[in-house]
């Protein structure tokens, strides 16, 4: 069955590869134990990744979506989305596909998020405040009936709700109601969960690294089990137009700094910025002023921070 | 023709239903025809002309059946004629087109037609049982024996005579009262009496091409009730754009019943609708377009604010300040939004603001947060506020903040935004204030 729905989804590559090789499949019609390419193409095999049944937003991650079904995040349908700690980094995970939704004129709602929403932060991942809705439900049982109603609606471009204390028949009742639902659903719960059995089609497993990446692994998916880890670069916050090229790669810099450990003077908030900031104050001073004008000079600030 | 005649239920007493319940059902009937009419129990509808526009005879006769048994009606019969579908009510016969009208209706007792009611004994001695024996009867000898009415009732019931209606007018307002079956002690509970009356007024809306913005329900407490309880309680639902769909209102309604306490039990229920405005309709295309399945975004949304508080369904609104906390504010979402809309702002911000900053220990020096942080980069200045109050009286203080903004990673929490209050040396600390997630 799932064969024959894979062969119908994928319209334009089928029909052409049937038509360049006709000849060459009657002559390995003769050949024993091996399928003719027509049969070959209809039949859906363990690797490869099964098809979304509904639509899907682009995740905004090319790595990301060639381990999706469907290349992207499926819409009619529930995408949890796990992380060891709350508030490090969900609006880096789904923000690129939250703007095409704002721009496409449909309201992204939060439903019970850990931490206050910064709209001008936000605004950087192309959502602005005509299209956000903040739910503020505050006990599980509050944020569960929000979802419920909202996802029921399916009126929103996407929901997004925290849901750490979501237990599986409460998933798997959200996952039904998510059928009738157009835009994405995004449930954000804590690492723990992944021991536990849930309905949700799409399960990923998101950490933080340091090096401007988020790492994805796909823990439940329609297709074969997923290894490793995707690396995706995400810059968070507009924080990409202050990057220095010393920035770019944090971890390096922790590293000689960890490496050459000094005394904890040289932290004073008199200079606060590292070795770098005397080793090579252009670079700082690059970082001071690609921040806003509100920063005194370099120079200026080293004399008032003095006294 | 398509008539049809809705039967009202007698009271407990066996009296013939009140004028307020014929009313009540003929204002919800007016929004399926302006040819409504009342005569004795029965509220009669000339449906010919709307058929098509509420889809068919049969989904009008399957809406009709199923909100009217939500009004209490008892029995409900379709003739070409009033006179015939009251009788057929009566009888208990739904469809009068089933075989030829006279066939039916000489089938049926004698005593339906009321205008017998007075020759009964007569007729009954002559040997009369059902409307057909009538019939028969010599009509100069009928004429000449009984009066004028028997034979012009038999005439407009067989459809020999036209008949003449006095059509019910459409009420300018609306303000419906029920006396509810038994003393209800639980709010939750009078719902089952209120969306009788909603089901009335959604019909008088639709009659009106219009929607409501605000309805009251008001309640009498019983006789029986101590002092305090007073006369009884009203609530006002408001909605943020017109409506008259049934089951939001229910819903809404439902919502604001569960937080409502009745000190008595009630007795009576009115509905009044205080605010109409008219609601354009969308007109039914013939191309499929994009129709919306569930209810829409501003519904649900209405929805929750009833249940969990107006200040928790919050949409952001960004206010022209440099400093992190009034940068924007969260304002309830039916309020409008302000006219000038704030210069956004380009710099890197992060996503999650703590609600007050919080401070943040440090070990020589350096701030901890999860483990010890890097700074990355800053410093990002701000101060000012000094013209900010806050608060009143002699406890007034004002927004000023002195803070260099860090960008500022960690291994576990991610990269966050932390500020240095620059005070005199002791007294500087560092705060976490943000997250870039």
């Amino acid at each position: 069955m799932s064969a024959v729905l894979s062969w119908a989804g994928d319209d334009d590559g089928l029909p052409t590869q049937a038509l360049v090789h006709p000849s060459r499949s009657r002559a390995r019609r003769s050949q024993p134990g091996e399928l003719p390419p027509e049969i070959e193409q209809a039949i859906w095999r363990g690797c490869d990744l099964g098809a979304q049944a509904g639509e899907v937003v682009s995740s905004g991650f090319a790595a990301l979506d060639a381990e999706l079904p469907g290349g992207g995040w499926p819409c009619q349908s529930i995408a949890e989305v796990l992380s060891p700690q709350p508030s490090v980094l969900e609006w880096r995970v789904i923000g690129p596909a939250l703007r095409a939704i704002v721009a496409a004129g449909r309201k992204v709602v939060v439903v019970g998020p850990p931490k206050t929403p910064h709209l001008p932060g936000l605004r950087h991942s192309g959502i602005d405040e005509k299209h956000l809705v903040w739910v503020r439900a505050d006990t599980p049982a509050e944020r569960l009936w929000c979802t419920e109603q909202l996802v029921k609606s399916g009126a929103c471009g996407a929901l997004v709700a925290w849901l750490p204390q979501a237990r599986p028949e409460q998933i798997r009742r959200l996952q039904v109601c998510a059928q009738a639902c157009e835009g994405p659903v995004f449930l954000f719960r804590p690492a723990a969960a992944q021991h536990e059995a849930s309905a949700a089609s799409l399960r990923v497993m998101a950490t933080f690294a340091l090096d401007w990446e988020i790492q994805v692994h796909v823990l439940k998916r329609r297709g074969p089990t997923h290894e490793g880890l995707v690396r995706l670069r995400s810059v968070p916050g507009g924080l990409e137009a202050v990057l220095t090229p010393r920035l770019q790669m944090p971890s390096r810099l922790i590293a000689t700094r960890e490496g050459a450990p000094r005394d904890g003077t040289h932290y004073a908030p008199a200079r606060p910025t590292l070795s770098e900031g005397a080793a090579r104050p252009e670079v700082h001073e690059a970082a001071v002023h690609a921040l806003g004008g509100a920063t005194p000079s370099a120079r200026a600030r080293r004399r008032a921070t003095v006294r | 023709m398509l008539w049809a005649a809705l039967l009202l239920p007698p009271g407990p007493d066996g009296a013939p239903p009140s004028d307020e319940a014929l009313r009540g059902v003929a204002t919800w009937a007016l929004q399926f025809t302006p040819r409504v009419a009342t005569s004795e129990e029965a509220v009669l509808l000339e449906l010919e002309a709307s058929a098509r526009l509420f889809g068919g005879k049969r989904a009008l006769r399957d809406r009709i059946l199923q909100e009217g048994a939500d009004q209490g009606v008892s029995a409900l019969a379709w003739a070409t004629n009033s006179l015939a579908a009251h009788l057929l009510a009566r009888a208990g016969i739904e469809n009068g087109f089933k075989r030829p009208l006279e066939e039916l209706l000489d089938a049926l007792p004698m005593r339906a037609l009321t205008a017998v009611a007075p020759h009964e004994g007569i007729l009954s001695r002559l040997g009369c049982r059902t409307l057909g024996d009538v019939r028969r009867l010599p009509r100069g000898g009928v004429s000449r024996r009984f009066d004028k009415l028997l034979l012009g009732a038999l005439d407009r019931a067989y459809g020999l005579q036209p008949e003449a209606h006095v059509w019910v007018d459409l009420p300018e307002t609306f303000d419906a009262r029920l006396e509810l079956m038994s003393r209800v002690e639980m709010a939750p509970a009078l719902l089952f009496g209120a969306r009788r009356l909603l089901l009335q007024m959604c019909g008088w809306l639709a009659a009106r091409h219009s929607g409501t913005t605000a309805f009251t329900l008001k309640w009498a407490h019983d006789v029986m009730r101590s002092k305090e309880a007073g006369q009884g309680g009203e609530i006002t639902i408001r909605t943020a754009e017109p409506s008259r769909n049934l089951e939001h209102l229910c819903r809404l309604l439902a919502e604001h019943l569960a937080k409502t306490e009745l000190k008595a039990p009630v007795g009576e229920l009115w509905l009044h609708a205080t605010e109409v405005v008219s609601l354009d309709e969308k007109s039914a295309s013939l191309l499929p377009d994009e129709a919306q399945q569930g209810e829409s975004l501003q519904l649900v949304l209405e929805r929750i604010a009833a249940r969990l508080g107006p200040d928790r369904v919050l949409r952001p609104v960004l206010t022209e300040d440099h400093r992190l906390e009034w940068m924007q504010m969260w304002q309830p979402v039916p309020m409008p939004r302000p006219r000038k809309a704030a210069e956004p702002i380009n710099m890197p911000q992060p996503t999650w603001v703590l609600p007050t900053p919080l401070k943040l220990a440090t070990r020589g020096h350096r701030p901890l947060y999860q483990g010890v942080l890097h700074l990355l980069t800053g410093p990002h200045r701000v101060e000012g506020g000094w013209w900010h109050r806050l608060g009143e009286g002699c406890d007034a203080t004002t927004g000023h903040v002195q803070r260099d903004y860090w960008v500022a990673l960690s291994e576990h929490a991610g990269v966050l935004w932390i500020y240095q209050e620059r005070l005199a040396s002791e007294e500087t600390a560092w705060y976490l204030h943000g997250v870039f997630a």
